[in-house]
């Protein structure tokens, strides 16, 4: 364990630096296990090369 | 997002998002290579001299605009994620495409792995300057790439509007400078003062070597291709954010050049980390070096990002036609995109921003980007002599040909000479590399593939076939 | 379409993708780690030798000499950055292999695509 008394400043910045990559990585694996759980492989392997479909075209500056 | 959510809940399909305009596809292309304008393009100066430098910038930059001139007219007519390497695939055959694909997933990965490296090293710079020595560069390494890695799975839209954002500041940045230095005449220029008669301290051949780290001025500008399923009308906004990206770039790269020389011996120049940053020292004004420093930062971010984005996409086409385990052709059903390419990929890019020394990433990076550029000519002149101008509608018909196909091909041949000046070694492993995992694509992975299936594009039978 | 004679790909079980991620994963690795391991990686280079480490010594001129300074190098410390060189020279035969390795490379890449291209094109498109 880290002495945090005699941490300095950078040494806790190193410390938050990993600690929030720990925390992205974390989120990013939760979220790609409970994705692969609620969905069919049929439904995420559905995409196709290529496709130019009208109705999937959104445009976020013309958002409601 | 209630367009996606409604497209999932139906429980059918889900794909990439076309959400992008060309301010985005721009983004993507300089976002990448901005940085090398930061760093890296100077070790061209070692190689060569200052005078090298610049004549290697611009042969870089007539086979990079050799490139996106090819580069806007097949992908406005091959409009599919993994850009060059669904044009191989459509045009040469499956094993090229292939290997096109393993081209493009390496040299962005790596070129990640070396942003990564840069951003690692200048936080503990600044540390070092603020007084905190044996401060570490992997916490921050490691916190890049994850930050990124995060922001590209939560979607293409804030990601490439992220991109916009900071790869503008990193030009405007370069623009001060330059006004500032030649128009505000902060500091004086003395450019032949500094070259002090070394114009060509190599001779010629330091100009050939030079064309190495010539291409890093430019190196990734072709990504722009890879946005292709995510943009709103690729045959008009890929072409457009392709060509004003090699503009933007090589504006930026000769102002550089003409900043840095007239500011530094070639000597420092030749081998320094940080050269823009460097010169905004030199003028001794703190505003340009706070900027400057901002602008660093800024285009290093852009560049890895960008280089996730392209990687990501690339894997993830390959997944979907089964050329690699078809688990990564996956689509994340609410934030439409690669994720599972995304997070695969992540483990190999800390594994080379960890493990490895920055110059040998940054060739191997190369070397992956020259090995497209070569197929990319080929591929050219067989896009024309299968499908001549009259039979399928391109969005954009670049002017000359075969006269771009020929000189990239030439530009190729010498930057190969180049690269073997100087990492042989490397070179010799990189083509093992590819050789051994061709020859394991068509023995053993070529199986899983379906065969006709994999030729989306609605056109003609090709000539000859 | 022709819809016989179709090629109908086996399905790839958990396992096999496993194993040929980890196979490139492996292999990416080894091809960007073994130059490095033997110690084979980077150029040669060379350094030029000085009379004395004064800037005048080191063929350097007051322009220069100012820059260097600011940039906050003595005549002792920046000697390194000024006397070295890159060696190119190279062994012409190795240069030859070198290049015959790509060149052999790309044939047989584009003559085996060739070859999977044509089954591509009569399943897509049908026989003639």
């Amino acid at each position: 364990m880290p002495n945090f008394a005699e941490m300095n400043g950078f040494q806790y910045l190193e410390l938050a630096a990993w600690i929030i990559s720990a925390l992205f990585g974390l989120w990013m694996l939760v979220d790609m296990i409970r994705t692969n759980a609620a969905y069919s492989e049929d439904v995420l392997l559905s995409s196709r090369e290529g496709e130019i479909e009208d109705e999937l075209i959104v445009d976020p500056a013309h958002r409601g | 997002m209630t367009q996606a959510q409604a497209t999932a809940s139906h429980g059918e399909k889900v794909s990439l998002l076309r959400v992008l305009g060309p301010g985005h596809v721009w983004a993507l292309g300089v976002g990448i290579v901005l940085v090398g304008e930061y760093m890296g393009w100077n070790f061209a100066v070692g190689k060569g001299g200052a005078v090298a430098a610049l004549i290697a910038c611009w042969f870089a930059g007539l086979l990079y605009t050799c490139v996106a001139m090819i580069d806007s007219e097949v992908t406005s007519t091959v409009a599919a994620a993994g850009g060059q390497y669904a044009q191989a695939k459509h045009i040469v055959g499956p094993l090229l495409a292939f290997n096109v694909g393993l081209f493009l997933v390496m040299a962005y990965t790596m070129l990640e792995a070396a942003n990564a490296i840069t951003l690692g090293y200048l936080v503990q710079a600044v540390g070092g300057m603020a007084g905190f020595e044996g401060g570490h560069d992997k916490p921050f390494i490691v916190l890049t790439i994850m930050f990124l890695a995060w922001l590209n799975y939560r979607g293409v839209y804030a990601t490439l509007t992220f991109n916009l954002v900071i790869t503008a500041i990193a030009f405007i940045a370069i623009l001060v400078l330059f006004m500032a230095v030649t128009a505000a005449k902060v500091v004086p220029l003395n450019h032949a003062g500094l070259i002090h008669g070394e114009t060509l301290p190599y001779g010629w051949m330091g100009v050939l070597a030079a064309m190495h780290f010539g291409l890093w001025y430019y190196l990734g500008i072709e990504g722009t291709t890879q946005a292709a399923e995510e943009v709103r009308s690729p045959a008009r906004a890929l072409p457009l954010g392709t060509m004003t990206g090699i503009i933007t770039l090589l504006i930026a790269a000769t102002m550089t050049w003409y900043i840095c020389v007239g500011l530094m011996p070639w000597e420092y120049l030749g081998q320094a980390t940080t050269p823009l940053f460097d010169a905004a020292r030199l003028t001794s004004s703190v505003p340009l070096m706070v900027l400057l420093f901002i602008g660093t930062m800024f285009a290093t971010l852009a560049s890895a990002n960008g280089c996730i984005n392209d990687a990501s996409r690339a894997w993830f086409s390959m997944g979907r036609d089964h050329y690699l385990p078809e688990w990564f052709g996956a689509v994340h059903p609410k934030y439409r995109t690669p994720f599972r390419s995304i997070i695969f990929l992540v483990p190999v890019a800390l594994m080379f921003a960890l493990g490895a020394p920055l110059d040998q990433v940054i060739t191997f990076s190369i070397l992956s980007g020259l090995l497209e550029y070569t197929v990319m000519s080929f591929n050219m002149i067989m896009f024309r002599n299968k499908w001549p101008l009259d039979t399928i509608k391109r969005g954009y018909v670049h002017p000359m040909h075969p006269l771009p196909a020929i000189v990239l091909l030439v530009l190729c041949g010498v930057t190969y000479f180049a690269v073997f000046l100087g990492y042989g070694t490397q070179l010799m492993a990189m083509m093992v590399f590819y050789i051994v995992a061709s020859a394991w694509f068509h023995f053993h992975r070529y199986q899983f593939v379906r065969r006709g299936a994999q030729f989306t594009m609605n056109w003609p039978r090709p000539r000859g076939y | 379409m022709a819809k016989e004679g179709r090629y109908e790909p086996p399905k790839q079980s958990a396992f096999g993708q496993i194993f040929d991620s980890l196979f490139l994963l492996v292999l990416v690795s080894l091809s960007l780690f073994v130059p490095l391991w033997l110690g084979l990686a980077g150029g040669g280079k060379t350094e030029l030798t000085f009379p004395e480490k004064t800037w005048q010594g080191m063929g350097q001129n007051d322009v220069t000499a100012a820059a260097f300074e600011k940039l906050g190098f003595t005549p002792e410390t920046a000697h390194g950055i000024i006397a070295s060189r890159f060696d190119y020279s190279f062994d012409p035969l190795t240069a030859i292999i070198t290049a015959l390795v790509i060149t052999a490379y790309f044939i047989f890449v584009f003559r085996f695509s060739d070859k999977e291209y044509r089954d591509v094109i009569r399943e897509r498109f049908g026989d003639k």
